[in-house]
């Protein structure tokens, strides 16, 4: 018995050690950064010669590698540092989903403390945590992604009208065809930006149903998504949808995405994805809301280097006119709708012909509205 | 009906075979209470062995030429990489239980809490993050069986059973199934297993009688880690989409649960997690099942808050076990460690 305990234990160590392995010629195949403008070649982890790093960035709840926010973020900060040299370093706060505002300043501090000079946080609920940061290490710039002013001379908050791109998304799909709609939505039902897509969403196919004339149906829920993360739940729940009609489900927060896509994917039916285009991820995602997290990102780094942030006044809002929100044309496979119309819509929202209502609609807010041509069915 | 019956399938099977693993330890004399950690460690096996064929051994080519056959296969490869090391793990049980006579509770206590940090560890280093996923795609579109899959039109009707049991499930579920029904007999029908079940009971009269009791409990231990490990990573694939993430929702408890609430009895286990799978998938989808096929969704029409129904899985089970756990009567001698000397 004792020679099989020996084998097993081998193995582990074996394991363990293949493991180590593969991860070290990992890191000796990229030896040297190149400028590119493709994240997925630049390395997550740079190790600097120095053993500091002067760009930061720390995660909002849910995984770095969530195919969506936090990794579109992420994306950006690493394009920037790599093309321009400089080092760079991701933290994610302590307690992963339960991470508290001392999780986020402690995750902050020893992102300062190790030489950061330019720090990027992504999520609004980073916000009293920053703040706290930012006072407490004047000389490091903070960038606040979904975030506010402050009126701290060392932080930029950069918000997207998520309600926009929402509109685009939800616009499209009506004009596609689809009649059974689902929105999932991420943060519990009081994330600004993930309200901001809701509502969006639902006033724009809304708006091309009464084009269209027809009457459609829209499941509308904060369930399940307020970790930002996937669960058998979420599964559950969207697979129930899509037996039932559900055609399309709006997937807005982070990898519940990876359920609602499992679901779509066992029935055949189709996803909408959110922030960046998740049609790579998925064969069922035929379009997505597209915020411009990563070159947002990695412009407002830009400004913190060459001496124009101080232009910014702590604060800008990104919307379709500044090309942060709409819908990814190079991967287009709607049929019904073609990229033409989709861009002469693009262009109302540009000019303000078309206004579209930015209002945040927190949990069940939403009933309170009248659709002419949409049922919201709220799930909670 | 046909979504319920598919959703219950899904919660109820990983509890029923990893119910299974606690019955083949406990029965042996060992009380496994290691079974979510061992799951957690199979859940992570499986995935990563999943992961890596699909980037090495050219399962891509394969996935897009349309060969299931061959990703069923890599399927039950994985189940069978889960189960194994799910036993090797399962070994450090054994181990101190049985030749070192440890503390039973606390030495699955230990693995519990070593399998999440050892699993987390090894996915910060392969993924840089909590998360392992697929390299690429989604379990339903890789491993999942459906209507097209089998050579049947899209819109084919294949009557009840067909689009019930043929249609949007996994062969995984089935490999359980049997594997549940095979080694229920195995354990009541044969010598082997009347052997096994005499070491939980009286090992001491075992032994007189020429049965190895610490062979017999390893081999009890070992069968019940490789079906937990498994278990593991069926839960992965069927219901978090082929992920592993240090954690199994608690399943492993829950088959302690069911296994206890079975009275050790294979036949009430499987009606126990059946139960607990039904409640379960009302819990999750109240608002979208539709019982007898005419459009109404009356638990929806019900309008009783959603947290009620939520409740409901863990509700059951208290008062099943409030009202059966005066019948039900554990193996004897599970959790004592055998001592020739006290014959």
């Amino acid at each position: 018995m004792k020679k099989v305990l020996a084998l097993g234990l081998a193995l582990v160590l074996v394991l363990s050690l293949a493991a180590c392995g593969g991860k070290k010629a990992e890191a000796e195949a990229n030896p040297q950064p190149k400028v590119t403008d493709n994240a997925d070649e630049v390395s997550d982890n740079m190790t600097s010669s120095d053993g500091k790093y002067e760009v930061a960035f720390v995660t909002d709840v849910g995984q770095l590698k969530d195919k969506s926010f936090n990794q579109g973020t992420y994306d950006g900060v690493k394009l920037y540092a790599n093309n321009n040299g400089l080092s760079y370093k991701y933290y994610q706060p302590a307690n992963g989903d339960q991470a508290t505002d001392d999780d986020r300043y402690d995750a902050m501090k020893s992102a300062c403390e190790n030489g950061a000079k330019v720090v990027v946080a992504a999520g609004f609920m980073q916000g009293s945590a920053l703040e706290r940061a930012a006072k407490d290490y004047p000389d490091t710039k903070f960038v606040f992604i979904d975030g506010w002013g402050m009126g701290l001379d060392n932080v930029v908050g950069i918000a997207f009208n998520e309600h926009e791109c929402g509109y685009l998304a939800g616009y499209a799909v009506v004009k596609e065809g689809y009649e059974k709609l689902g929105f999932c939505g991420g943060g519990g039902g009081n994330n600004p930006a993930c309200c901001r897509y809701g509502y969006g969403f639902v006033q724009g196919a809304n708006a091309a149903a009464a084009e269209m004339g027809k009457q459609i149906d829209i499941n509308y829920t904060w369930l399940y998504g307020a970790s930002f993360s996937a669960s058998p739940e979420m599964q559950t729940l969207a697979n129930g949808w899509y037996e039932t009609g559900t055609e399309v489900i709006f997937s807005a927060g982070g990898s519940i995405f990876q359920s609602i896509t499992a679901a779509a994917a066992a029935n055949d039916k189709f996803v909408v994805g959110v922030d960046t285009d998740q049609s790579y991820e998925s064969d069922t995602v035929i379009t997505s809301a597209l915020k411009g997290v990563k070159e947002a990102a990695s412009w407002a780094i830009g400004k913190a280097y060459d001496g124009t942030w101080a232009s910014l006044n702590g604060f800008v809002s990104l919307g379709a006119a500044d090309g942060a929100t709409g819908l990814p044309e190079a991967t287009w496979s709607l049929k019904n709708y073609s990229v033409d119309e989709y861009k002469a819509q693009l262009a109302d929202i540009v000019s303000g012909k078309l206004q579209i209502s930015s209002d945040v609609l927190e949990n069940d807010a939403i009933l309170s509205v009248n659709f002419s041509n949409a049922t919201v069915n709220y799930v909670a | 009906m046909t979504f319920l019956i598919q959703q219950t399938l899904i919660y109820g099977v990983p509890l029923l075979i990893v119910a299974l693993a606690g019955v083949f330890a406990e029965r042996s004399g060992i009380i496994n209470l290691a079974l979510e950690g061992i799951m957690v460690f199979g859940a992570f096996i499986g995935v990563l062995f999943v992961r890596i064929m699909q980037t090495s051994a050219g399962f891509e080519a394969l996935k897009s030429a349309g060969d299931w056959m061959a990703l069923q296969g890599l399927e039950l490869l994985a189940m069978l990489a889960a189960a194994v090391c799910g036993a090797i793990f399962s070994l450090l049980l054994s181990f101190a239980s049985i030749n070192l006579r440890a503390d039973q509770t606390i030495g699955g206590t230990a693995l519990n809490l070593l399998a999440p940090a050892l699993v987390l560890f090894f996915i910060r280093i392969i993924a840089n993050q909590n998360t392992l996923q697929m390299a690429s795609g989604d379990s339903a579109s890789w491993f999942m069986i459906k209507k097209t899959t089998l050579g049947f039109d899209r819109d084919a009707d294949l009557g009840f059973f067909g689009n019930t049991f043929l249609h949007k499930v996994y062969l995984a579920t089935y490999v359980c199934i049997i594997l549940f029904i095979v080694l229920s007999v195995i354990l009541y029908k044969t010598r082997f297993g009347l052997r096994l079940r005499s070491c939980g009971e009286n090992p001491q009269a075992a032994n007189s009688l020429g049965i190895n009791v610490q062979k017999m409990r390893y081999i009890g231990t070992t069968i019940s880690g490789a079906l937990a490990g498994m278990g593991g990573f069926v839960y992965a694939l069927t219901t978090a989409n082929c992920a592993s993430t240090g954690d199994v929702a608690g399943f492993g408890f829950l088959a302690i649960a069911v296994m206890i609430f079975g009275n050790w009895k294979p036949l009430n286990i499987a009606g126990a997690s059946l139960l607990f799978g039904l409640f379960k998938c009302i819990a999750a989808a109240y608002s979208s099942i539709d019982i007898n096929g005419d459009g109404v969704y009356a638990l929806a029409n019900l309008g009783i808050s959603s947290h009620f129904y939520r409740l409901l899985p863990y509700l059951i089970t208290l008062l099943v076990l409030a009202f059966t756990s005066k019948s039900s009567r554990a193996p004897k001698a599970e959790g004592i460690p055998y001592d020739k000397s006290m014959r």
